[in-house]
């Protein structure tokens, strides 16, 4: 299989994330839950984990870093700590259904800061308009996970910090990619999982922590400190971590941020945004075909969407899965970014690059996107 | 042999701890204490030489590391000793 599909999970990993993932269920038991090596070995490692994400996204204090089970459960926790019943939420036009589920199941009162495609001047102007005070929190997607689009987060913070509004940032598509750095921002939280461009393994997150800003548990038990108090403790990480961790996917995902850090953001983005430059050579002058771009990737990541006129997405999905290849199609969780980019009714087949892929299989793709073309048109 | 022990408030924070002493040279390590030295249930704490004791306070005051208590062992026994 050629997988595309590194916007939901990367697939392919660093074989030092699984050699880690064994080490820890052969060594490791549970941090913070005895004096013996085992226990000892959980918390290095859940520490070292801690402290090297700190590094990596400008943070001081390594008990900022909360460890959860994707970027879903860190917007929940970001988004449920700052957003009362009811309140008031300014959210980008290319969110994902982990933010907008969330604000509704609150029942929030949304605006949708919308700006076209591709447009970071028009998004910042949106929720200029938008971010006034007496809403509870900012929501905005770095990368739009169904075009690549970059969202101009450095400006809607600034917009947010001279309004004294809150700032949740999900980081789902950037983490990994592009570089962010939480004090510089000032952001509330920062939402990411560890599974994709962090190159850990599917059930691990992370949220990052402003330095005194409030946390609402989602889950309440033991954390191993403060036993005797039936609260959970005022400090984090302890506050929003609840039970016991996945210590194999920690040491995972310690080994898949060394990778990147090892390599670098910007290689990483280098090679995914080639990957895309290739894919997009290659189709942008067949027939009836849509592609959603940046000019000159300006302001696009490794994720290219598109659509064939009159032709379904799920169709053209399929047909490659046929091939051998691995690409999304359909809504990817997200109607809100398909709503402002005018795909909510088409959907559209989205691939997406990771560090691992290479340009014999972007050339194999586009020679099997060509195949299905000619074949269902 | 006599030592002192600076209670933190989570495993984390011990660490956290013992950090900023690596970084200044001491020597320690982290371990639960005893259970009755603190009303709080599970705690850690990191036991350092009695001679280190002023130079571990310096580096975790740097650090904005505050004990949540400290004892000295001495005789068998601990004691709580202002900071």
């Amino acid at each position: 299989m050629i997988y595309f599909d590194s916007a939901a999970t990367s697939f392919q990993k660093p074989a030092s994330v699984a050699a880690a993932m064994w080490e820890a269920l052969a060594s490791m038991s549970s941090p913070g839950r005895g004096g013996y090596p085992a226990a000892a070995r959980a918390a290095d490692t859940a520490f070292q984990c801690r402290s090297e994400l700190a590094e990596l996204f400008g943070l001081r204090n390594p008990e900022q870093v909360v460890f959860t089970l994707n970027a879903t459960h860190a917007l929940n926790l970001a988004i449920k700590s700052l957003v009362p019943p009811g309140g008031k939420a300014v959210i980008s036009g290319y969110e994902h259904n982990a933010v907008t589920r969330p604000l509704a199941a609150l029942n929030t009162q949304v605006s949708v800061a919308e700006a076209p495609l591709f447009a970071p001047e028009a998004a910042t102007e949106a929720f200029r308009r938008l971010v006034v005070p007496g809403v509870d929190a900012v929501i905005c997607s770095h990368v739009s996970n169904v075009f690549g689009f970059i969202q101009p987060v450095e400006e809607i913070a600034e917009l947010c910090r001279s309004r004294k509004v809150p700032f949740i940032i999900d980081a789902s598509q950037s983490a990994g990619v592009l570089p962010l750095n939480m004090e510089a921002l000032g952001a509330a939280f920062i939402a990411m999982p560890g599974h994709k461009g962090l190159y850990g393994p599917q059930g691990t997150g992370v949220l990052l922590c402003g330095d005194g800003v409030p946390t609402r548990p989602l889950l309440e038990g033991g954390t191993g400190s403060m036993s005797i108090q039936q609260q959970m403790p005022d400090f984090l990480p302890d506050r929003l971590e609840a039970g016991t961790l996945n210590m194999p996917g920690i040491a995972g995902l310690l080994a898949g941020v060394r990778y990147v850090r090892r390599g670098g953001l910007a290689k990483i983005l280098d090679h995914e945004q080639h990957l895309t430059r290739l894919a997009i050579q290659g189709l942008e002058n067949l027939p009836g075909l849509r592609l959603f771009t940046s000019p000159g990737l300006q302001h696009q990541t490794g994720v290219l969407s598109l659509t064939a006129e009159g032709m379904d997405v799920e169709a053209i999905g399929s047909a490659l899965a046929e091939r051998g290849i691995a690409v999304r199609a359909g809504i990817h969780c997200a109607p809100c970014a398909h709503r402002t980019a005018g795909t909510l009714d088409t959907g559209t087949v989205r691939i997406s690059f990771s560090d691992f892929n290479t340009p014999e299989e972007v050339a194999r793709l586009l020679r099997a996107i060509r195949g299905v073309l000619g074949r269902l048109f | 042999m006599e030592h002192y022990i600076i209670l933190a408030r989570s495993v984390t924070y011990a660490q956290r701890m013992r950090k900023s002493l690596d970084r200044a040279g001491i020597r320690c390590q982290i371990f639960r204490p005893p259970r009755d030295l603190t009303e709080l249930g599970c705690a850690y704490a990191v036991r350092v030489a009695v001679s280190d004791l002023p130079g571990a306070l310096t580096a975790l005051h740097k650090d904005r590391l505050d004990p949540v208590q400290i004892f000295i062992y001495q005789q068998g026994q601990y004691q709580e000793v202002d900071p």
